[in-house]
């Protein structure tokens, strides 16, 4: 028996029945070797109670959508979905058990739908599970031909340490000359046990640009696949994770590259401090036919303390012959000559560390602009850095 | 202020320095040339806590202390500066940030009260006027995409801003133009003066005639081998260092 088990057979229907028999992924699953998957089998889930009313704030609660928002050329519907969208989650269940058993436990999809040619700004808010309880939720958003949708996510912040489990899938379409920024700022609890899935498809002339960072929760992972499916379609993703204590992070890229003339970039920073562990696989696939296209991947990890780890996969699948694809993967510590050079001005061996882990950080969170979301990020750094108050008072203090 | 007897020290297995002697006295320059290789960055690393060295042999006091036991830190917290041969760049840190932090944190342990934004700003901008550097650099990453030029005159901002008892310029005219050398050599002898002391590690002579040692030194092969006034500087320029090791 799984943790999910008595949950799925509560259900009786034959998605639940299927995810039992496929069962969860473990670490001979090449996908999950890194992931501690034991607390998902040898935790007793309970199903998420209905959720409290959180003031006026839209966002997920137990895996449903609340306090809708209203806003022009916005619609927010429970289902249906098209056949594609269908088709789309069911070779999602195929890929493990856990997405088959959190699509079986999981309400009828949300569908956000921004109409063509208009401009939606979305503040969403992840809200905590109730205690022990397991919450999953689907979600479908369209954006509509030459749309644009700014979507900042943020997560409730709590100090209950008690074990909860959140799965939350979203497919995204986005049309024709279509846009979205999507910012997730991820600050839950020290229980959270985050799973999301997030599975785009962009059409000609469309860009999906995502940017990811990860403070907080027990175990985060993200499965984000971007298919490039129209010419001139792109992509950028980029994501800084701060990992310590004993948390895990992760984020599992996949980019295709389906027809030619199509471009993507990748930024991601690691930060791993304590006994904390980031696995950042990114996989960049050109097809055959998709000829002109270009994709361009950097990522640096910065390994902390003695027992933090990292465990970076950067992947180029190429089948097209005339595409411009460059990558790098650095792993490291902080660079002795900096620190000596700072410390050689003054400034102490913590404030020095503090000074360069910030600017680590820096270099990935300025693809973000002078945006709220930002500023809460950069807070959110300066916080969890030791010593990062040095730098909060030199932001304070000079007016630039 | 700085007595260094019978330094030795050694990269690896390497040895570098081989039995180093010298006395700088408050308010004294001392310039030390020499060949490449023969150990000058060495000891100005050595002096400034840089750790890739191994100190073998002999001591360095300064100020009545045990140099080499401080911390980097520490010792700028007591008055050592070191003009980096090679500035370093650091992507991602404004250089705002690093000047406002060193200035305070060397104030602090020296008993000053922290600058406040509005008295470091009037401060810093005094100090590029006579640097000759636009305002500009102080909302660049430190170093990052700076000219050689521009770079060394950084370092010198930094020297003037921190007012150090005891300044170590590493090569700071290799790299500079003529008008950069004038501008540089300008700053370190606004700087000159009272008790403070100042090591000039060099090659040639055209930085020595804009800032005028009171003793020159040769370090060849680890050691001092001359040591001498100005006019062993411009024996050197003449000569060369093959001319003088004949002599």
């Amino acid at each position: 028996m799984t943790g999910l088990d008595t949950l799925l057979e509560s259900r009786q229907s034959d998605a639940a029945r299927h995810a039992m028999a496929l069962g969860l992924p473990t670490k001979r699953t090449e996908a999950w070797k890194y992931v501690p998957t034991r607390v998902l089998a040898r935790t007793a889930w309970i199903e998420a109670s209905p959720h409290v009313q959180q003031a006026d704030t839209f966002g997920v609660s137990q895996g449903q959508f609340v306090n809708l928002p209203s806003t022009p050329g916005l619609t927010i519907t429970q289902g249906p979905l098209t056949d594609s969208e269908s088709a789309q989650l069911a070779r999602l269940r195929g890929r493990h058990g856990f997405q088959a058993a959190a699509q079986a436990l999981a309400d009828v999809p949300w569908v956000i739908t921004i109409e063509a040619g208009q401009q939606v700004r979305l503040d969403l808010t992840h809200f905590a599970n109730t205690a022990s309880s397991a919450a999953f939720g689907l979600c479908v958003i369209r954006v509509g031909a030459n749309a644009h949708l700014h979507l900042d996510e943020r997560f409730e912040e709590t100090t209950d340490a008690t074990k909860t489990l959140s799965e939350w899938t979203v497919l995204i379409t986005l049309a024709r000359d279509a846009q979205m920024d999507q910012v997730r700022m991820q600050t839950a609890g020290e229980g959270a046990h985050l799973f999301h899935t997030t599975h785009v498809t962009v059409d000609k002339n469309a860009q999906f640009r995502h940017f990811v960072t990860d403070f907080g929760a027990q175990l985060a992972r993200l499965d984000l696949t971007v298919d490039l499916v129209g010419p001139h379609a792109h992509t950028q993703c980029h994501g800084l994770l701060v990992t310590g204590g004993q948390q895990y992070h992760d984020i599992h890229l996949d980019v295709n590259h389906c027809v030619g003339h199509t471009t993507s970039a990748m930024t991601y920073r690691t930060m791993v401090d304590g006994q904390g562990e980031a696995t950042l696989n990114g996989r960049v696939y050109i097809a055959k036919d998709a000829q002109r296209s270009a994709t361009e991947q950097s990522i640096a990890n910065l390994l902390l303390s003695e027992r933090s780890r990292v465990n970076p996969k950067p992947e180029l699948e190429i089948y097209a012959d005339d595409v411009t694809a460059s990558h790098g993967c650095t792993v490291g510590s902080l660079n002795a000559t900096e620190l000596f050079y700072l410390r050689s001005r003054g400034l102490s061996a913590a404030d020095a560390r503090a000074l360069l882990q910030y600017a680590f950080a820096e270099r990935v969170i300025d693809v973000l602009g002078d945006t709220a979301i930002r500023t809460d990020i950069e807070r959110r750094l300066l916080g969890t850095l030791k010593h990062g108050d040095l730098i909060r008072e030199l932001q304070d203090s000079i007016d630039v | 202020m700085l007595t260094i007897q019978n330094l030795h020290a050694r990269v690896g297995e390497t040895p570098i320095l081989k039995g180093i002697n010298l006395e700088v006295k408050a308010g004294e320059v001392h310039a030390i040339m020499g060949p490449n290789g023969s150990g000058k960055s060495t000891l100005s690393s050595i002096l400034a806590g840089r750790d890739e060295y191994e100190v073998t042999e002999g001591s360095v006091t300064y100020q009545d202390e045990n140099l080499l036991a401080l911390e980097p830190e520490e010792r700028a917290w007591r008055g050592v500066f070191l003009s980096f041969q090679y500035p370093v760049e650091i992507p991602g840190v404004k250089n705002i940030y690093l000047l406002k932090a060193a200035v305070n944190a060397v104030r602090t342990h020296r008993g000053l009260p922290e600058l406040k934004a509005g008295e470091f700003l009037r401060l810093v901008r005094e100090k590029l006027k006579v640097m000759q550097m636009d305002e500009a650099f102080l909302h660049r990453n430190v170093n990052e995409g700076f000219s050689g030029g521009e770079k060394k005159r950084n370092e010198i901002l930094q020297m003037q801003l921190l007012e150090p008892t005891l300044a170590i310029l590493d090569e700071t005219d290799s790299g500079l133009d003529v008008d950069a050398l004038r501008i540089v050599g300008e700053g370190v002898n606004l700087l000159r003066g009272g008790d403070r002391s100042i090591i000039l590690v060099t090659h040639y002579q055209r930085l020595l005639d804009i800032i005028k040692p009171d003793y020159v030194h040769v370090l060849a092969d680890g050691e001092i081998k001359l040591s001498g006034d100005f006019s062993l500087a411009q024996r050197l320029e003449k000569e060369g260092y093959e001319g003088i090791r004949a002599a």
